[in-house]
């Protein structure tokens, strides 16, 4: 049986676009604090199912249960971090102004945020390391640094379900090691996250459980079980390249 | 001086065209503001094609007072259609837009052409008679332009959040489609505020140049759309005393309209001449880069 109190139940659920599946049979039960790495080559459904959480994508069979709600029921404590590179750097808005957003939410319509939710955002980009730069404009920071701002903006969100979409992308070292600390707190505090990554070595230092996608599960459970190189191949096929026998180098993309 | 800049806005109809395009100012610095973050600008001028029908149907069932029924009326179809198109993948944005820009702006000639005024007609839909402006027509602008700037300041958060991160707006369970559909007919009703002044093909330049000088001089929205009120107020007043003068002085005729048209891109030309280092916000912002450099 299911226990409830779960962060993010997923029940043999199939997610189709346009009638075609493009993921089937997931099963997964995300705790509170604990951390999911979603490892799998390009176009293996890792998105899909980011979106299928979030409601954006509907389950063609089985279900998905967010903090014992519908995933649209739950959106408000679940909180998602889009990949920096896909926001438009010329936008005119301020590193504050983003962080904000996380907060628009609890704002509510018609009304605009106010001392207490500057308070935190401010709170949120600390965390983040960047604090000191809340009045530049985002598209002139880094790409390691426009991710930490989208970590912070979700922060703010106070969510007890952390999506995020390729962090770790073209990130440089320090963004990196920002973007671990922060989450760690985040995890701490006893929200629980789920991170689509390539990179395995950091799924090994981000997260304690790995879930193996493509097309359908390859394996779900603890990173040390589940990274394995037959596992790892099985996922991959031909993007696998063996290294020295024992060790699996996953090619990029 | 005072002869030239002030007192020909001292006769009635000089006096009307300029309050007419101090209100569209107002409402076009905003609403351009929203074009901008949100790249409409084939959007809106797409509208300003399709509105056009809408004014001549209006004019050929009720006479010059049908022109702002049938705008909105058309105005508001658009405005849902597009919406509706935008949001389907299946069709290439810029395809469907210009597809549906040439049908209704031909739709539009058909029914003037019918008409034996037909040029003039014409003329009258596409460029407007700033100079003929009635107490009415004030009115009515000074209507759309509170609606349209009521319902932007207080959706201007979701619509920047929608603009900025469309994905996020919709895991965050906002209806995209239904701020979409909220901006749309929000461009779509400055279109119907100046059809009969301006002429629904000027328009488009309201819709995209007064943000477009904003976005020249700042990083910030707000001053973005201070400054394109700014700029379109300053057009306006501008092109009306250069057409004024040129007529009543040098006896050359300047159509009004365009000539507001012209200030408000020499508005933006001149805009572009500001070096990036002297720009409103930038400064600030770049003397703490260069601390942060020193330090």
């Amino acid at each position: 049986m299911a226990d409830a109190g779960a962060a993010l139940r997923i029940d043999r659920a199939t997610v189709a676009y346009d009638g075609t599946p493009v993921l089937q049979d997931v099963n997964a039960q995300v705790q509170p604090g604990e951390t999911v790495a979603l490892i799998g080559p390009n176009g293996a459904g890792k998105s899909t199912l980011i979106k299928a959480v979030l409601g954006l994508v509907p389950v063609a069979s089985g279900t998905i249960t967010v903090l014992d709600r519908s995933p649209v029921a739950a959106r408000r404590d679940v909180a998602y971090v889009p990949q920096a590179d896909t926001l438009d750097p010329e936008f005119p808005i301020s590193v504050a102004q983003v962080v904000l957003m996380g907060r628009y939410r609890r704002v509510g319509w018609l009304r605009r945020p106010g001392r207490t939710d500057r308070h935190i955002a401010t709170e949120a980009l600390d965390q983040v390391g960047l604090a000191d730069r809340a009045k530049a404009r985002f598209g002139t920071l880094s790409g390691g640094q426009r991710q930490r701002v989208l970590l912070a903006r979700a922060i703010a969100q106070r969510p007890r379900l952390l999506l995020l979409d390729e962090p770790f992308n073209g990130v440089d070292a320090l963004s990196q090691d920002a973007l671990l600390t922060a989450i760690a707190a985040l995890k701490q505090q006893g929200a629980a996250v789920v991170i689509s990554t390539h990179d395995l070595t950091l799924a090994h230092l981000a997260c304690d459980t790995a879930c193996l996608l493509n097309g359908h599960m390859y394996g779900f459970g603890p990173v040390h079980d589940v990274l394995t190189p037959d596992l790892l191949r099985a996922t991959y096929g031909s993007q696998a390249l063996e290294l020295r026998g024992d060790r699996v180098i996953v090619a990029r993309p | 001086m005072h002869a030239v800049l002030v007192e020909p806005f001292t006769t009635p109809f000089m006096g009307r065209a300029l309050v007419e395009l101090l209100l569209l100012a107002a409402l076009a610095g905003v609403v351009s503001t929203f074009v901008l973050i949100r790249r409409l600008g084939f959007v809106a001028d797409t509208m300003t094609h399709t509105v056009f029908p809408g004014v001549v149907i209006g004019f050929l069932a009720g006479g010059t007072g049908g022109v702002f029924p049938g705008a909105l009326v058309a105005a508001a179809v658009t405005a849902a259609l597009l919406t509706l198109l935008t949001r389907s993948r299946r069709v290439t944005d810029d395809t469907a837009l210009a597809v549906l820009l040439a049908a209704m702006f031909a739709v539009g000639v058909i029914l003037v052409s019918r008409r034996s005024s037909y040029s003039a007609d014409l003329t009258a839909f596409l460029f407007g008679r700033l100079l003929a402006v009635t107490a009415t027509q004030l009115v009515q602008t000074a209507v759309v332009g509170a609606v349209v700037l009521l319902t932007l300041a207080l959706l201007a958060k979701e619509l920047r959040l929608r603009a900025f991160d469309p994905q996020s707006a919709a895991a965050t369970g906002y209806r995209v489609w239904l701020l979409d559909l909220l901006l749309n007919m929000s461009v779509a009703l400055v279109v119907v505020a100046a059809a009969q002044s301006v002429g629904t093909i000027l328009v488009v330049a309201l819709l995209v140049v007064p943000a477009a000088t904003g976005r020249l001089l700042s990083d910030r929205l707000a001053v973005i759309a201070a400054v394109g009120v700014v700029a379109a107020a300053a057009a306006g007043y501008t092109g009306l005393v250069v057409s004024y003068q040129a007529s009543v002085t040098y006896g050359t005729r300047l159509a009004s309209g365009a000539t507001v048209v012209l200030a408000l891109v020499g508005l933006y030309l001149l805009a572009l001449l500001v070096p990036p280092s002297r720009r409103l916000v930038g400064r600030l912002t770049r003397r703490r880069r260069l601390a942060d450099a020193v330090a």
